[in-house]
């Protein structure tokens, strides 16, 4: 038997031990990632370029290194197409690629056009959102969206109506003219709604930032007037919720742009329209509000 | 002191209304709970926020010497304060008994004046959160219909209750207006016991709706049925006749789940069925306003499983990207790194990483192999063969379903039924005559006799989505113009046989093959099968990942008919 773990603040030999692996296994890896991105950043080099094809076209062979030169030149080229392709991505926001459905029975022979949204928020590039666009009638090239990463609260469908129309059922076809697909118009508008959604919910973020709400620490003066808590009041990220410490709770309507639609704030005895004024102070955008917060 | 005056409304029950602890009901609805959330329960009952809804009987007067002698001969005599029955039931969690202890305690002691509407509420919910897969959930999509333009269009007699695609709006939820309008359309002879709760962990505000045959909103609501036969043996109450329906609203996600209904005593099946259906009718009554009208569509998803509901259906990426594409979904904060465009890695997708180590490990293993030559003489080529296709199985398997459908994810759909509806696979020297069509025709026919709940649905499903695919209908027609040149021009071999398929379309056998997948989790099932090497996982159609998103369709050219895995 084991003798059993005293109660002191002194870990164990077994676990100081786990605690020193786990430890190392870390900075192997964090060391196996810098090695990884120093090889990334080597390979890319144009003096790297040069030796690589200077030593496969110059006429003296080195038999040992001939396997080894292909290889990296291969590599070398994998490295560079990668990287074009990011510069593509960071730079032009809307990027495309081919997708081959992994289902037999895919329409259009498995062809699935991908496209790729590359949105910022936070001063990052947040994963990016796909599109997947497939040809199902096979006479026609009219486009229908295969499969998509959009979220719920972005109006993809209507978006699709308005601008990737299809042909519709029988009894629709008296009221609406032949209507054509406009993809550049449909990836537009929609990279336009996604940027917009982002924004809005930063200006959430920036908001409840201006209030002192987002970090962690408890405020030192406890006013009356303070607000407890701000966040979007539905999925769209157009309403935000507001909480005051006394019990006032406020709702703000902003429209797609960010622009102060109208503000509601609900006292103890109704309607409270001296805070409405005070928290707005004139502002016609959400982020003249912040302002005037972060100024507080 | 006479009873208080009681007259139909059509307000609601309120929550504070107290049913008797004798009901088979209610003693049912307690019992099978388990020790710990029982006494969790009457803890969050004691709570002090909670006093005006669930307040236990207590002794009015703690110096009182006679209230000792009116409970002396009780079994559990009430409590002086509430931090005594609370000390009371937290002593009861430390120390071990049965179930039937706290039952009777609560029942029979402390709220022996009755269970409020609103514990019955919370001892439901709590059985709910105990047992998640005891409900079905449906799963509905809220679309918006069209408004009229102008007041004389809807005098011209024109229907507008069109879905209107066109809508940028995103239906929003707001759960008290919500709850207002639906109780307005309710009818006066129903009362009905509204309760909002959020589950932990899931992104869903589930409303409890709880119905009873009365035209009441006081005791007599739940009490015994009216002085008439109170002197009768058996008493009816209306509690036993209620049903429950949950209602489930997913955050940020335009759909609604909808349980069956259960019932506390014995109904038809028929009459859930409408209540249902009446839930399913009100609801987008409820969540419209004025000049802004919403309904529901049924979209073919039907689980028990609300976790495998909200990731097809909820606020995520993943709702039309299952399955394989998965890959484009991922949530995780590691993929949010790598897939920055600023990260000068080179990707290593699922797929390449792995054939890469595939094949380092194949080096390995020789290597190995040539080390220990008493191994080398056991493995002969078919052993070898048999790993390599083992390894390819389980590629085959990542690529077609992603890191989704893991028979531990949690996320199992326990049904799938397809209609399949493609021509009997028949080789091109097969010639068919006239015959055959006949019974294609019989074989359609078939079904309509015996016609069960699923069948209808799917027959539906087959239906309605006949008019979502103009397309082939225009297939259909335009097959007489199609010259055979034409056919000639066609490349690829797939593409030939389809048009082919299509030629033969009018005359080919279609045997009516439903097929019906059970099992805890049905998807990581085929996955498993898959990764085996029982189903070639190349050949597999897409419907079998469960990429689709539905649990009920019709299958026409090997896959689900209307684009369901879209989400649009």
């Amino acid at each position: 038997m084991a003798a059993r773990p005293s109660p002191s603040p002194e870990l164990s030999v077994g676990d100081r031990l786990h605690d020193e692996i786990a430890k190392l296994r870390a900075q192997v890896d964090s060391l196996k990632n810098d090695v990884r991105l120093q090889t990334a950043t080597l390979m890319t080099a144009d003096s790297t370029r040069q030796i690589l094809q200077s030593q496969t076209t110059g006429a003296r062979p080195l038999e040992t290194s001939d396997a080894t030169k292909l290889k990296l030149l291969a590599r070398f080229r994998e490295q560079s197409a990668h990287k074009q392709r990011c510069l593509y991505r960071a730079c032009a926001s809307l990027t495309t690629f081919k997708v081959n459905d992994p289902d037999p029975n895919a329409v259009d022979g498995g062809n699935v056009l991908g496209l790729r949204f590359e949105l910022m928020s936070k001063a990052k590039f947040v994963r990016p959102y796909y599109v997947m666009l497939n040809r199902p009638y096979p006479d026609r090239r009219l486009l229908r969206v295969h499969r998509h990463t959009v979220p719920q609260c972005i109006p993809l469908s209507g978006l699709v109506a308005r601008h990737l129309p299809l042909p519709t059922a029988k009894d629709d076809d008296d009221d609406d003219a032949p209507k054509k697909q406009d993809l550049s118009r449909f990836v537009r508008a929609l990279r336009r709604e996604l940027v917009r959604y982002h924004n809005r919910a930063a200006v959430i973020g920036d908001m409840k930032k201006a209030a002192g709400l987002s970090s962690k620490k408890i405020p030192d003066h406890e006013s009356e007037t303070e607000i407890t808590d701000i966040s979007a009041a539905d999925a769209e990220a157009k309403q935000i919720s507001l909480q005051w410490r006394d019990g006032r709770s406020g709702r703000l309507v902003m429209n797609d742009d960010g622009e102060v639609v109208k503000m509601v704030v609900q006292g103890v005895n109704g309607q409270d329209h001296e805070t409405v004024r005070q928290f707005l102070g004139g502002a016609a955008r959400v982020e003249e509000v912040t302002m005037s917060l972060e100024n507080h | 002191m006479a009873p208080p005056l009681s007259l139909p409304t059509t307000a609601r029950l309120p929550s504070f209304l107290r049913v008797n602890p004798s009901n088979p009901s209610v003693i049912k609805v307690l019992s099978r709970l388990s020790r710990p959330s029982l006494l969790s329960l009457a803890l969050d009952w004691l709570d002090p926020s909670n006093q005006s809804l669930c307040p236990p009987i207590l002794r009015e007067n703690p110096s009182d010497e006679e209230d000792e002698d009116d409970f002396e001969s009780d079994l559990y005599p009430p409590a002086h304060s509430l931090g005594e029955l609370r000390e009371v039931y937290a002593s009861m969690q430390t120390r071990k008994g049965s179930k039937r202890e706290v039952v009777d305690r609560i029942l029979e002691g402390d709220w022996r004046e009755g269970l409020s509407l609103y514990q019955v509420a919370m001892a439901d919910l709590q059985y709910l959160y105990d047992h998640p897969g005891t409900l079905k959930w449906a799963c509905y999509k809220i679309h918006r219909l069209q408004t009229p333009g102008h007041e004389d269009d809807v005098d011209a007699g024109r229907s507008y209750d069109k879905i209107d695609k066109l809508s940028m709006h995103v239906p929003r939820f707001h759960p008290s207006t919500f709850l207002r309008n639906l109780q307005a359309e309710v009818l006066p002879d129903v009362k009905a016991h509204y309760n909002f709760d959020r589950p932990k962990g899931l992104p869903l505000l589930l409303l409890r709706i709880f119905v009873l045959d009365s035209p009441y909103n006081t005791d007599l609501a739940v009490s015994a049925a009216s002085g008439s036969s109170s002197s009768a043996a058996r008493v009816v109450t209306s509690f036993d006749t209620s049903r429950t329906i949950y209602v489930a609203f997913p955050d940020a996600s335009p759909h609604i789940f909808v349980s069956k209904s259960q019932n506390a005593g014995p109904t038809t099946n028929a009459e859930t069925r409408s209540l249902r259906a009446l839930v399913v009718e009100g609801i987008p009554k409820a969540l419209s306003r004025p000049r802004e009208r919403y309904t529901l569509k049924s979209v073919n998803l039907q689980t028990k499983n609300l976790d495998a509901m909200l990731s097809l259906r909820g606020s995520g990426r993943g709702n039309a990207a299952s399955g394989g594409w998965s890959v484009y979904a991922g949530d995780k904060t590691a993929d949010a790194r790598t897939d920055s465009p600023l990260n000068s890695l080179l990707p290593t997708p699922p797929l390449s990483d792995d054939t890469a180590e595939e094949d380092d490990k194949r080096v390995a293993y020789i290597g190995s192999q040539e080390a220990t030559t008493t191994r080398k003489r056991t493995l002969d080529p078919g052993v070898l063969e048999e790993e390599k296709r083992h390894k390819r199985a389980k590629l085959v398997a990542q690529a077609r379903f992603g890191d989704n459908m893991r028979i531990d994810d949690g996320k199992g759909i326990e049904r799938v039924d397809v209609l399949i509806e493609d021509p009997f696979p028949i080789y091109a020297t097969d010639v068919e005559d006239e015959d055959d069509g006949q019974d294609a025709k019989e074989a359609r026919r078939g079904p309509k006799g015996r016609r069960n709940g699923v069948d209808a649905s799917l027959l539906e499903a087959a239906e309605d989505d006949e008019d979502e695919n103009p397309e082939q209908h225009r297939q259909g027609r335009d097959q007489g113009t199609n010259g055979p040149g034409d056919k000639r021009a066609r490349t690829t071999g797939r593409q030939a046989r389809q048009e082919e398929d299509r030629d033969r379309e009018k005359w080919a056998w279609r045997p009516n093959v439903r097929l019906s997948l059970h099992g805890s989790h049905v998807f990581a099932g085929i996955r498993q099968l898959v990764e085996a090497g029982f189903i070639d996982g190349e050949r597999m159609p897409g419907w079998m990942t469960g990429e689709e998103g539905v649990t009920m369709g019709a299958i026409r050219n090997g896959r689900i008919k209307g684009f369901r895995g879209s989400g649009l």
